[in-house]
C-alpha cells in the first residue's frame, strides 16, 4: 500500500503550529491592544513604528510565511478535529475548505503586504 | 482476611454472558474491605466465594503480565495496581476495557489488537540475519536510551480504552503498536525502518492520531505513546520530503 | 465471531474523560486564532489604504466589543502557545548523550525562551 500524503500536511501542520505559538500572541498585543490604546498622538507614533516595520520587505516575506504556515495549521486542525466529531468520512473532502481556505487566505496576505 | 466486624464495599460489575444475554448488565456485590486489597483481589474473592460464573483475566499480580486491565469507575486500570482504598467507601464500577469487542464479562476480544501488533513487525529486522561472526551487534547506553522507554510496554491496552480515535478509526494501529513500531525503528541495531514505515504511514494508521494524549497519561509503564507517535510521524515526514532530495530513498 | 458485545460509541465521547475536554479545548484554539489572524489580514489591509483609513480602522477597533474580542484571542493564542510548547518536549525529545533533557528544561529551552524573546522584540519595537 501507498504511504499516505498527510505527511505533507502534517509537517507544515507542525510548522505552523510552531509559528503561531511563537508569534500570533504578539501580534494580538500590538493590533488588539498597543495600536488602538492611548491618545491620538501615541497611536500615530506606534503606527508609523509598525508600518515602517510591515513596510520592509525581508518582514514582509517572513510575516508572509508564518501567516501562510499558520493559516495552514489552523486548517489542518479544524479538519482533524471535525473528523474526531464524527466527519470521519469526510477526512477528504474536508481538505478543501481547510486547506483551500489557508491558500486562499495567504493569497489574500500576499496581495495585502504588496499593496504596503 | 479478618472475619469479625468486617467493614465491606460495594463493586458492581459489568456482565455479558452471550450465550443468555443480549444485552450486557451490571451486577453488584458486596465484598471485604481490606485496605491492602485491590480490585482484582475483590474480584478473585467473588469468584472464589459468590459467582463462580464471573469471568476475567489475571495472571501475575504484579504489573507486568499486562492481563488484568479494566474499567474501574471509567478510568482504564490495572486492577492489580487499583487499591481499594482510593475508592472506598464509595462503590467501584468495573467494566471491561472500551473500545474493544466483550467476549465474556470483562474479558475483551484481543484479536484485533494482536493484529496491529504483528503489523508493526515488533521485532529486529537485519539483512545479515544470523550472521554473527562479526560478533555481537554492540550498543552504546545512548544508543540504548533512544529506545529504552518505549520498549517497557506490557501490552496491557489501557492505552486503546483511553484513545478516542482507537475507538472510532479502525485503520488506526493505535497508541501500543505504533510505540513498539517507533521502538524498534530507534533501536541502533535494526534496518526494517522502511519496512514498518511502509505499514505505519498508509492511511490513518499512524495520521489518524490527533495527539489527545490520554494513553500517556493511562501508561502504567510511563511508555508515552503520544509522544513515540509524534516521533514517529516527524519521521515520516522527513521520509516524505526525503523522496524529493532522493527519490530511490523514500520506499514510496 | 458472533456473541461479542461492541459497545455504542456516543457522539458526545469529548466529554467522557477531563482530559478530552482539554484536548477540545485546545484544538477549539485554531478556530480563534484562524479568526484573529482575518483580522490581522483585515489590519493590514487597513495599513495599506493609508493613514486615515487605519486611524479609523484603530478608533473602531478600540470600542468595548472588538477589545473583548482582543482578550478572548489572546487567551485562545497563548493556550495554543502554552499546549504546543508543553507537546514540543514529547514529539522532539533532546538528548545528550544517555540523558533526555527534562521536559520542564527542553520546553523552556524550544518554547518559553523563544516566545519571549520574540514576544518582548515585537513589543518593544512598537513601543519604543
Amino acid at each position: 500500500m501507498k504511504r499516505s500524503g498527510e505527511a505533507f500536511w502534517w509537517a507544515l501542520f507542525s510548522a505552523g503550529g510552531v509559528m503561531a505559538a511563537l508569534f500570533v500572541p504578539a501580534f494580538v498585543l500590538v493590533t488588539g491592544f498597543l495600536l488602538p490604546a492611548g491618545d491620538e498622538a501615541v497611536a500615530a507614533e506606534r503606527t508609523a513604528q509598525f508600518a515602517a516595520a510591515v513596510g520592509w520587505w525581508p518582514v514582509k516575506l517572513a510575516l508572509l510565511g508564518v501567516l501562510a504556515l499558520s493559516f495552514v495549521h489552523c486548517g489542518h486542525r479544524i479538519r482533524h478535529t471535525l473528523m474526531d466529531l464524527g466527519l470521519r468520512r469526510f477526512s477528504g473532502l474536508l481538505k478543501v475548505p481547510c486547506y483551500g481556505g489557508a491558500l486562499a487566505a495567504t493569497i489574500w496576505a500576499a496581495m495585502l503586504l504588496w499593496r504596503i | 482476611m479478618t472475619m469479625s466486624a468486617q467493614q465491606t464495599m460495594t463493586i458492581e460489575v459489568f456482565r455479558y454472558h452471550p450465550e443468555t444475554d443480549d444485552e450486557p448488565r451490571f451486577q453488584a456485590y458486596e465484598v471485604p474491605y481490606d485496605e491492602d486489597w485491590v480490585v482484582l483481589d475483590a474480584l478473585n474473592w467473588i469468584k472464589d466465594h459468590v459467582d463462580g460464573s464471573l469471568t476475567h483475566r489475571w495472571s501475575c499480580r504484579m504489573g507486568v503480565c499486562g492481563s488484568c486491565g479494566m474499567m474501574v469507575n471509567g478510568d482504564p486500570k490495572l486492577t492489580c495496581a487499583a487499591f481499594l482504598k482510593d475508592y472506598y467507601p464509595r462503590p467501584i464500577k468495573v467494566e471491561p476495557l472500551v473500545n474493544f469487542p466483550v467476549e465474556r464479562d470483562l474479558v475483551v476480544s484481543l484479536d484485533g489488537f494482536m493484529e496491529k501488533l504483528e503489523a508493526v513487525k515488533p521485532y529486529i529486522i537485519r539483512d545479515d540475519v544470523n550472521d554473527t561472526s562479526g560478533g555481537e551487534y554492540l550498543q552504546s547506553p545512548a544508543e540504548l536510551a533512544q529506545y529504552k522507554q518505549y520498549s517497557m510496554c506490557i501490552n496491557c491496552m489501557l492505552c486503546y480504552a483511553a484513545c478516542p480515535v482507537a475507538g472510532h478509526e479502525d485503520e488506526f494501529l493505535g497508541p501500543a503498536a505504533l510505540a513498539l513500531g517507533h521502538r524498534y525503528n530507534k533501536d541502533s541495531r535494526d534496518q526494517g525502518q522502511s519496512e514498518r514505515l511502509d505499514v505505519m504511514l498508509v492511511g490513518e494508521a499512524i495520521w489518524g492520531c490527533t495527539f489527545v494524549g490520554e494513553c500517556t497519561v493511562v501508561c502504567p509503564k510511563h511508555v508515552d505513546p503520544a509522544g513515540a507517535i509524534q516521533q514517529a510521524k516527524a519521521v515520516g515526514a522527513q521520509e516524505y520530503f526525503k523522496r524529493f532530495v532522493a527519490p530511490k530513498g523514500a520506499g514510496v | 465471531m458472533s456473541g461479542q458485545y461492541h459497545r455504542p460509541h456516543g457522539w458526545a465521547w469529548f466529554l467522557e474523560r477531563p482530559g478530552y475536554v482539554r484536548f477540545m479545548v485546545r484544538e477549539f484554539t485554531s478556530f480563534f486564532v484562524a479568526g484573529y489572524l482575518i483580522v490581522f489580514l483585515v489590519t493590514l489591509g487597513r495599513l495599506g489604504g493609508g493613514e486615515a483609513a487605519f486611524a479609523e480602522w484603530l478608533g473602531a477597533v478600540s470600542g468595548p466589543g472588538w477589545m473583548a474580542a482582543h482578550v478572548i484571542a489572546l487567551v485562545a493564542a497563548a493556550w495554543h502557545s502554552i499546549t504546543w510548547f508543553a507537546a514540543v518536549p514529547q514529539a522532539m525529545p533532546i538528548y545528550l548523550g544517555e540523558k533526555r533533557l527534562p521536559a520542564p528544561l527542553a520546553a523552556v529551552v524550544m518554547g518559553y525562551g523563544p516566545w519571549l524573546t520574540v514576544t518582548a522584540v515585537i513589543v518593544w519595537w512598537v513601543l519604543r
